[in-house]
């Protein structure tokens, strides 16, 4: 008896060292991951807020001396060029990466409903065949892609630049959702359809609000990766006023000098879009809405 | 309520036939259990006359109307699943005004309702709730509330007390069958539980590989099962099944073992012996209907104690006779033990005789 307790104890015991040491091993890597992602932020940030001359100085100053918030100013003065230029393309980018969102939420819900609901012929084919465009480096497609869009007459419009941003984002939107779908019982329509809806009206009422939070996932995938898309922007656009952000930023850079804190005052307000649309929609991923649904 | 009808119903799936011609009618009001184990195609049934899934062949009446091609929505069914499949992102009072809201009810109608059936079922304190934070038991209320909050012609119930634990379950057993005498409610019940079947249902329907098997009252499936299958199926511990050949010397029928051992049979049995297809036929005797000595009786066969079961009221006995498993039950005052030499003796008259051949029950005709 007193055997079979001490080995049992002694198991015990070496299982909960080697759990510590795994949690300790993870934070460890969190930690560094943290500052990993973390540092160029802040880095950015600190720079954006420095004089030109201050962000040139070596050794570099850790903290600005004279922090001033006038690369903001000048980003944001619509009367100045600099801000009549850095606020068309904040439109630009906002505009050409909301249409793509709307547009890929769209054809994504149905198509990944109907991949996850319904056996149809050719439905495997057609699934992988979604992803086919994603095992290729994006690359490959832009001088195929410009030719096609110099044919149908899209080039220099903002309209090739949503259709291209689909191309990428409708595959994996529609995988993202089928998962999403996958995992809503089926039983749920079916008792909706029994309470008296039609097919139609138990997707609107009862599977739609269920998967939000992989509408919203899928929105956000789609929103960053055309927010920040810059070969395809700076191949199919050429006309200044048409530029999105990640081209227009460039011009910071110019053949002399480069203004360094006007450039990262500009990614800073870049991001912001992209921060707030994560803060304001991260409850929906966590939230586990279809929890006592149905009994496991 | 209303009465339903299947008539030669077939369901297929490429080439796997998943319900093969089955027919059997629900009276108005009475409580029908469709039982058999996995995949024996009660469940298919069940979603064909909900309409989820369309039928292959055949015709199904729900009252006087052929309901075959209309949706789920049209057929005035109510379903209550295996899995509740309660809408969780709705409140308990949604749940169940749902139904009630997509036939375009009034407000205060709806209100009524919800609140009448909630009370029925005794969880107006839930109301508010959503089902997540609802337990097991209330879950399964719920989902019965959202079927019964209409009226609906039929209900149609899928396995609904599979998810409960064993104590909760033998007590919504009793309050379904309540809900089923207060309302007069029509119900296809779906489980492969024999038990629950044989204590709530009016009739049974057993099914196997996709063929009713039998359908009748409980009793008369258990004392007169229609096959071998059935006679396996229904009751606990199952009944045994001995295969035997039936051997006629001087005018007397006797089922002999290839062990050696012969068992007489009464002029009744061995009119039904003589109607089978083959020699091959087999004995079968409920637990209950064997009893045990523990010295030689004439006419008692001789067998090997195998295990011992007590369970406080009654001890199984289980022996092997010609290869097949003897279900036994005895007194727990009888002390058998495991190895033990003990004689069977089979009672005449509550025996059951099988074809070989076709695992047909003999009858005497």
């Amino acid at each position: 008896m007193s055997t079979i307790a001490e080995t049992a104890r002694l198991g015990q015991a070496r299982r909960r060292a080697s759990i510590d040491g795994w949690r300790w091993g993870g934070r460890i890597f969190l930690i560094f991951m943290l500052l990993y992602t973390a540092l160029p932020m802040i880095w950015m940030l600190l720079t954006s807020i420095k004089s030109g001359f201050a962000a040139m100085q070596f050794p570099p100053q850790w903290w600005p001396d004279q922090p001033t918030l006038a690369s903001y100013q000048k980003l944001l003065d619509p009367q100045n060029s600099v801000g009549q230029d850095f606020l068309r393309f904040f439109w630009n980018s906002l505009f050409v990466s909301t249409a793509t969102t709307i547009l890929s939420v769209i054809v994504a819900v149905p198509a990944a409903y109907a991949f996850s609901r319904f056996t149809f012929p050719g439905r495997n084919f057609l699934f992988f065949a979604v992803l086919l465009r994603n095992m290729f480096p994006a690359v490959i497609f832009l001088v195929p892609l410009f030719i096609l869009m110099r044919a149908i007459g899209l080039v220099n419009t903002h309209g090739s630049l949503i259709l291209t941003y689909l191309t990428f984002g409708l595959p994996l939107a529609i995988w993202l959702l089928k998962g999403f779908y996958d995992n809503i019982p089926v039983q749920l329509e079916q008792a909706a359809r029994i309470d008296g809806a039609t097919r139609f009206q138990a997707f609107v009422l009862i599977v739609m609000p269920l998967s939000a939070p992989g509408i919203i996932a899928t929105a956000i995938y789609s929103f960053i990766g055309a927010w920040n898309e810059y070969i395809y922007a700076y191949t199919f656009l050429s006309k200044n006023e048409q530029l999105t952000l990640p081209v227009g930023i460039q011009r910071f850079f110019s053949e002399n000098t480069t203004d360094f804190p006007g450039l990262m005052a500009a990614s800073f307000m870049m991001s912001v879009p992209v921060v707030v649309l994560f803060l304001v929609l991260q409850r929906y991923f966590v939230r586990a809405l279809t929890e006592g649904a149905v009994k496991h | 309520m209303a009465h339903v009808v299947l008539k030669d119903l077939v369901k297929t799936y490429g080439g796997f036939k998943a319900v093969n011609e089955v027919s059997l009618t629900v009276d108005d009001g009475e409580f029908v259990a469709l039982v058999g184990p996995s995949g024996c195609g009660k469940t298919t049934t069940l979603n064909l006359i909900a309409g989820l899934i369309p039928i292959t062949s055949g015709d199904i009446l729900i009252g006087d109307r052929v309901v075959n091609d209309l949706d789920p929505k049209d057929r005035d069914i109510a379903m209550v699943f295996q899995n509740y499949a309660l809408y969780p992102q709705k409140s308990v009072y949604m749940n169940l005004a749902f139904p009630l809201q997509m036939r375009k009810l009034p407000k205060d109608e709806i209100d009524r309702k919800v609140r009448e059936a909630a009370r029925v079922l005794d969880m107006t304190q839930l109301l508010e709730r959503k089902p997540r934070e609802l337990s097991g038991g209330q879950q399964q209320r719920v989902a019965l509330g959202r079927a019964l909050v209409r009226d609906p012609a039929v209900f149609l119930m899928d396995e609904p007390l599979s998810n409960l634990d064993a104590k909760l379950r033998v007590q919504m057993r009793s309050e379904i069958k309540r809900f089923h005498q207060d309302l007069e409610a029509t119900i296809v019940y779906v489980t492969h539980d024999q038990l629950e079947a044989v204590t709530m249902a009016d009739r049974m329907a057993v099914m196997n590989g996709g063929y009713l098997q039998q359908y009748d009252s409980p009793a008369q499936v258990f004392a007169h099962p229609a096959n071998m299958f059935v006679a396996s199926f229904v009751g606990s511990p199952a009944m045994s099944l001995i295969p035997l050949e039936a051997s006629t010397a001087n005018g007397a029928t006797a089922l002999t073992s290839a062990e050696g051992w012969s068992l007489a049979l009464s002029e009744l049995n061995a009119r039904k012996v003589q109607g089978a297809t083959t020699r091959k036929v087999v004995l079968g005797a409920r637990h209950s209907t064997i009893k045990l000595h523990k010295s030689a009786v004439p006419g008692a066969i001789p067998a090997k104690a195998y295990t011992v079961e007590p369970t406080g009221d009654i001890t199984f006995v289980q022996a092997f006779l010609s290869g097949a498993i003897i279900n036994i039950s005895v007194s727990p005052t009888i002390a058998v033990a495991p190895d033990e030499q003990i004689w069977l003796e089979f009672d005449q008259e509550r025996i059951h005789l099988f074809d070989g051949e076709t695992e047909m029950a003999l009858e005497a005709n």
